[in-house]
Formats: structure tokens, C-alpha cells, sequence
């Protein structure tokens, strides 16, 4: 009884370190433009995409894989940065739900155009088992868990001591006052753009040898699952999204153990009800700032 | 979820994809020079989109060989896809748009169960012959001819057949009593399990866990646990192709790989699934319409040029479609005359031979059709027989 919960709750984390990674990229792009992204999910795909495409038709290794996917969805996201995002600062809510739903049509059905709407088969990563303390899982698993550690460690530093991440948080405070003392809000929020939708593909290819496939609509999933973590983490709070994915993560394993896989999708949606009802600005601070 | 609804809008910026430019024109008027005009409806994107691709290619195949034949009554076919995403709203426009748009004469579709009860009303209402090739659940028949909806016609064994020839052969040749259930949460995965259930007290067996996945749920991980921890000797699984390698790796991580087999459908047979997780598929039973491993010369000819044409070796979804497009040709040819109504009556007193033997249809407008029963040994299929079950229809 005891060690099947301890190794749902290990699932939980496995899960969480995937909806972690995706979902900070997402808060912190909240932070400085105050617009939900909606295609966040689709640069996950793009990373998926890009790396299986670097391993089937370059045929190369997979952490090079990785860096390509990475890559090129930096390129795609710079693109959508200088000719959308940036034009969302300031603009009304309707406009950021309207702008980034159009741009994750455009991007979903454009892989879909080119690629094909079938599932791909991804051949690449660490997929053996290990026994980690009696609990089996994939190699690539341990690796997420690493990989997104390391990916907090690193923002939790950038946030607090480099001057771009210190520009990020004086965006997401006051765009007006950036504007006054000289920090260029625009290049802040392309900065901020990219970086989101390059974690995002880091999760993406990351994810994808142990889901085995990829496919075109592979992202749609991932920003609703993001969706409730970041509202939970706090909007803008990197260390809130943190917790958030881990609890939603664990939430969803321990649903679909005693209850039924069928009722896991509906851990999120619950989530985000009940903070919104209870919590508006989330498990983790009072006010949404980074 | 709100991405359908505003998907298909994307279609229609010509500039962005591209994709209006190359559809528009060719779909923009009825054809004049009197070709027969084939609606497909099937999942061309979204978790289903494999089983789209595999539909149009069969149809396509079809098509091009009755072309280069001659056509029907010197006829040209054309196959002219509807995407329905695999979700009855969008399943239903894409039918619609066939009807209206691109005025077909037929309309085939669609392969998912839940899509196809949804077109079903809607190609009554039209009068368009609706042919279904590839949904098992019973429904769709139950309420079909005799049971009302006069223009559906199915050439697809039923997932009725297919519980109790699959339950049996666990039953009784593998002593499998104990099952937890890993079905997809559709018409089409609750559907087989409620058939099951129907047949566990004859074989004395009883299903210790049930859990239904949703279709693009990539995380098995804390379900397979439940399952290895439950007692069960076999999971009882109705899933998508596309979904069942992912289970299968996972099935590996989680230790559950090699003791307990999947029974049921989702392509268990298919090469690259069983090459995904050889380990997780040894021993796995399945019960299919039809499989490329088939032994008939109808066939094996089928499975070479489908390789030929596509550079991909054939699933059940390419089979059926190519064979319902046949079968269709066929119908149009008895009925002498394109008219709906005339080829409608020519399905009913068709005797066609499909390779999986002579179809008839009964008078709910089911095909008379085996389903074949396959173990995986040593890493291929291998046939244990072809099972044909009479349908108990509800009374009316």
C-alpha cells in the first residue's frame, strides 16, 4: 500500500518535470506581456518536430537532436516574436488570446501541412529501464528530473542577478517606467519570447523518446495542462510554477491510481476552478510578479 | 476544446498554408465530364490521424485500379477526402461540405465509431448512401435498414463478434479469467467493453480493474502500476494503433511487460508497434478484420501493391477502405446507373468476394464478415482462425 503510493507519487514528479519545464516558459512570457501565450504547447511540438526531423532525415545523434530542436524553434519563435508578441504589449486582453490562438493554428496545421497529420515514430533517447531505490523507470525519465532542476536553479539565478533578468522583472512590473529609465521593452519581450518557447522545446524533445511519437497536434494537450499551473504557481512566478507542476503532476498520478484514468484530465480543470474561486493569484504569492 | 472550432478557419487563408490554393479549385464545381464522386470522411489530423491516412491511401488505391481498368460503365472514380478530426462536430461539417460543397454521389466514412453515429442521421436526412468500412461499434447496425436509418450500409465486422471470439480464445485456450481493462474512452473502447462484460459469466471470468485513456494521453506510467499490482492476468485493451506502442514502451518500464498480455485491438499486430516493444507485445491477442499476414491471393496482391504504390506496408484501415471502394464500384456497376436509390437496392442484393471471404448484407445493412483471431509469437502474428458470429439484434 505505502510503496505503491511513494512510487505514484515518483509518476507525479515524472509528469510534473515535463508540465514544469513547459509551464515556466509560460509564466514568465505572462510576466512580461500580460497575455496568456495559447501556442505554447505548439513550441513544444516545434522542439519535438525539430529533433525528430534532425534524427530521421540528418540522421543525427540525440543530443545534437535536442540542440536542433531547440534551434530552430528559437528561430520560429524570434519570428513570431518581432512580427506578433511584440506588438501585444499594452494591447488589450482579446488581442493576446486572439493573436497567440492564431498563431498556434497557424503552427500546428503548418507541421501538419508539410509533415503530415500521422504519428511519427521517434527514434532516438535513453528509453532502457533502470532501477532506481526498487522503482523502475526509463533513463530519459531520470534525465527530465535532472534536466528540470537544473532549468529552475538556472532561471531562479537569471531572474535575480544578470541584468536581463532583472530588465524581465522591471517589464513585468511597470513597462511604462522601463520606458522612462531606458530599458527597451520590446527587446525584453522578444527576449522573454524566445526563452519561453525555447524550454518549451527543451521539454518537447525531451519528452518525446518516452512518448514514443510525435505528431502535429501533440501540442494542444500540453497548454491546457499548462494552463491551470501557471494560474496555480501565481501568474509570473517561477518558483510557484515550479511547486504547481509537481503538485498537479502528483495530483493527476494519484487520480488516475484511485479513481480512474479517465478522470485525470479533469484534475487540471478542477485545479484551476478552484483557484480561480479561492486563489486568484495563486498557491504562492499574494500579487502575480516573478 | 476551443482549437477544433477555429481549425478549420485556417483553411481558408489561402496565403498562410498554402492548402486553399491547392484544394480550392479542384473542388470548386461539380465535375462535368461525369465522374463518380467519392466522399471519404476519416481522421485526416488530430490522435486519430493514422488512421486517416491509411483510409485515403486504401480508397485512393482502389480508385486508381478501377480507373486504369476502365472505370464503371466507362466512369472515372475520384476519392475526394473530408477531414472530421476524429470528433463528431467536426466529422459531421466535413460531411455537409462533401454533400453540399462538392456534391459527391457517396460518401464513405467514417473510422472512428462515435464520428460515424454522428454522420449517420445526417446522410439519412441528405439521402446519401452512407458505407461505412471501418467502425466496429454495434450501434451502428443495431439502428441501421430494418432498424430505421435506411442509407447506412456497414462492410466492418462488429465489436459484438469481436468481444466474445476474443474473451473466448483467452478464456478457454490461455486460462485468462482475471482482467483489468485499458480501453480508449470512446463508442468504440467502452462499446467492446460493454460486450465484454455481456460474455464474462460464461467463461467465469471477472475484471478487477477499469480504466478508459483519452485519446492523445501519452502517460501510462501510475495506471500500468495499478494494473501490475491488481492481480490481473491479462489487459483487456479496445485502444488506438497510434497509442499502443506508447503503452507498450511504458508496459516495459513499469515491469508489467512479459507477464501480462494485451487482449483485445489497437494493431498489436503491426510491425512497427511490435518493433516499438517486442517484450510488451509477446503473447498479445488480437482479433482483427482483416491483417497483412492474411493468406489469400486477393490479398497478398493487395498488401504488394499497396508497398509498391506508398513505400509502407498496409494496415487493416488501408484494406478496408480499399475494399469498400471495390465493393461500392461494384455496387454501381449491378445497379447499372449512378442514381442513389438504384445503387443503395444493388448493395442489398450484392454477393461480392472481398479476400476475407463472400460479403453479403443482412437486412440491418451489416456485412456478413469473419473477424480474425491472432497471437503474437515470437515477435509476428500468427493466425488461430477466422471467426464469423450471427448478430443478435435488439428487438425493436
Amino acid at each position: 500500500m505505502f510503496w505503491t503510493l511513494v512510487e505514484q507519487v515518483l509518476n507525479g514528479i515524472v509528469s510534473g518535470s515535463v508540465y514544469a519545464i513547459v509551464a515556466v516558459g509560460m509564466t514568465m512570457i505572462f510576466g512580461v506581456l500580460r497575455a496568456i501565450n495559447f501556442a505554447h504547447g505548439e513550441y513544444y511540438m516545434l522542439g519535438a518536430f525539430g529533433a525528430w526531423v534532425a534524427v530521421e532525415y540528418i540522421d543525427l545523434p540525440y543530443p545534437a537532436a535536442v540542440v536542433i530542436g531547440i534551434l530552430v524553434t528559437a528561430l520560429i519563435a524570434l519570428a513570431v516574436g518581432w512580427l506578433i508578441m511584440q506588438r501585444i504589449v499594452g494591447a488589450t486582453a482579446e488581442t493576446g488570446v486572439l493573436a497567440t490562438l492564431g498563431v498556434a493554428l497557424v503552427l500546428q496545421n503548418a507541421v501538419i501541412f508539410i509533415f503530415g497529420g500521422s504519428y511519427k515514430y521517434f527514434n532516438g533517447g535513453y528509453i532502457e529501464p533502470v532501477t532506481i531505490f526498487g522503482f523502475m523507470l526509463a533513463e530519459q525519465r531520470v534525465l527530465i528530473i535532472i534536466v528540470c532542476v537544473l532549468v529552475f536553479l538556472a532561471l531562479e539565478a537569471m531572474v535575480k542577478l544578470t541584468w536581463a533578468g532583472k530588465a524581465m522583472r522591471a517589464v513585468s512590473q511597470n513597462p511604462l517606467c522601463c520606458e522612462v529609465v531606458g530599458i527597451d521593452v520590446g527587446k525584453v519581450v522578444l527576449q522573454t519570447f524566445a526563452l519561453g518557447a525555447c524550454l518549451a522545446a527543451l521539454s518537447g524533445a525531451l519528452t518525446a523518446p518516452v512518448n514514443v511519437t510525435v505528431y502535429g497536434g501533440m501540442g494542444e494537450i500540453i497548454t491546457f495542462k499548462t494552463l491551470p499551473i501557471i494560474i496555480m504557481g501565481g501568474l509570473g512566478n517561477v518558483r510557484g510554477t515550479f511547486f504547481a507542476a509537481m503538485i498537479l503532476g502528483v495530483a493527476e498520478s494519484l487520480v488516475a491510481t484511485y479513481i480512474g484514468l479517465q478522470y485525470r484530465d479533469t484534475v487540471g480543470f478542477a485545479t484551476l476552478m478552484l483557484v480561480l474561486m479561492w486563489r486568484p493569484h495563486g498557491l504562492f504569492s499574494t500579487r502575480a510578479r516573478f | 476544446m476551443a482549437f477544433h472550432i477555429h481549425r478549420r478557419s485556417l483553411l481558408a487563408m489561402a496565403g498562410i498554408a498554402g492548402a486553399a490554393a491547392v484544394v480550392g479549385p479542384a473542388r470548386a464545381h461539380r465535375a462535368e465530364d461525369g465522374t463518380i464522386r467519392i466522399g471519404l470522411v476519416a481522421p485526416m489530423s488530430g490522435p486519430n490521424a493514422r488512421y486517416g491516412s491509411f483510409s485515403l491511401r486504401g480508397a485512393q488505391l482502389a480508385a486508381k485500379e478501377i480507373n486504369d481498368a476502365g472505370g464503371v460503365g466507362g466512369r472515372k472514380i475520384t476519392i475526394i477526402p473530408g477531414d472530421s478530426q476524429g470528433t463528431p462536430t467536426e466529422g459531421v461539417s466535413a460531411l455537409r461540405r462533401l454533400i453540399e460543397r462538392d456534391k459527391v454521389d457517396y460518401v464513405i466514412g467514417d473510422v472512428t465509431s462515435g464520428v460515424t453515429l454522428a454522420l449517420q442521421p445526417i446522410a439519412e436526412e441528405a439521402n446519401v448512401l452512407l458505407l461505412n468500412a471501418a467502425s466496429s461499434n454495434p450501434t451502428i447496425t443495431y439502428r441501421a435498414g430494418k432498424g430505421g436509418m435506411k442509407w447506412t450500409y456497414r462492410n466492418y465486422p462488429t465489436d459484438e463478434v469481436r468481444a466474445l471470439v476474443v474473451l473466448k480464445y483467452a478464456a478457454e485456450q490461455r486460462k485468462l479469467t482475471k482482467f483489468s481493462v485499458l480501453s480508449v474512452d470512446s463508442d468504440y473502447g467502452r462499446g467492446a467493453i460493454a460486450f465484454t462484460k455481456k460474455y464474462l459469466p460464461r467463461f467465469n471470468a471477472s475484471i478487477v480493474t477499469e480504466d478508459y485513456y483519452k485519446e492523445g494521453e501519452v502517460d501510462f506510467r501510475s495506471v500500468l502500476a495499478k494494473i501490475r499490482d491488481s492481480g490481473a492476468q491479462g489487459i483487456l485493451m479496445y485502444g488506438l494503433a497510434d497509442t499502443t506502442p506508447i503503452i507498450a514502451r511504458q508496459m516495459i518500464e513499469t515491469g508489467v511487460a512479459g507477464k501480462l498480455p494485451l487482449i483485445g485491438n489497437g494493431e498489436f499486430n503491426a510491425e512497427v508497434t511490435i518493433k516499438a516493444a517486442p517484450r510488451a507485445l509477446e503473447g498479445a491477442i488480437e482479433a482483427a478484420a482483416w491483417l497483412p499476414a492474411w493468406d489469400n491471393p486477393r490479398s497478398k496482391a493487395f498488401v504488394a501493391k499497396f508497398a509498391a504504390e506508398y513505400r509502407e506496408s498496409a494496415n487493416n484501415h488501408a484494406y478496408v477502405h480499399w475494399e469498400t471502394t471495390h465493393l461500392l464500384a461494384k455496387g454501381v456497376a449491378a445497379a447499372g446507373s449512378v442514381d442513389r436509390l438504384k445503387v443503395r437496392d444493388a448493395l442489398s442484393s450484392i454477393k461480392y468476394e472481398s479476400a476475407m471471404g463472400e460479403v453479403t448484407f443482412d437486412d440491418h445493412n451489416q456485412a456478413r464478415l469473419p473477424m480474425v483471431l491472432l497471437q503474437i509469437e515470437n515477435g509476428a502474428p500468427s493466425i488461430k482462425g477466422a471467426v464469423s458470429g450471427e448478430i443478435e439484434y435488439p428487438r425493436t
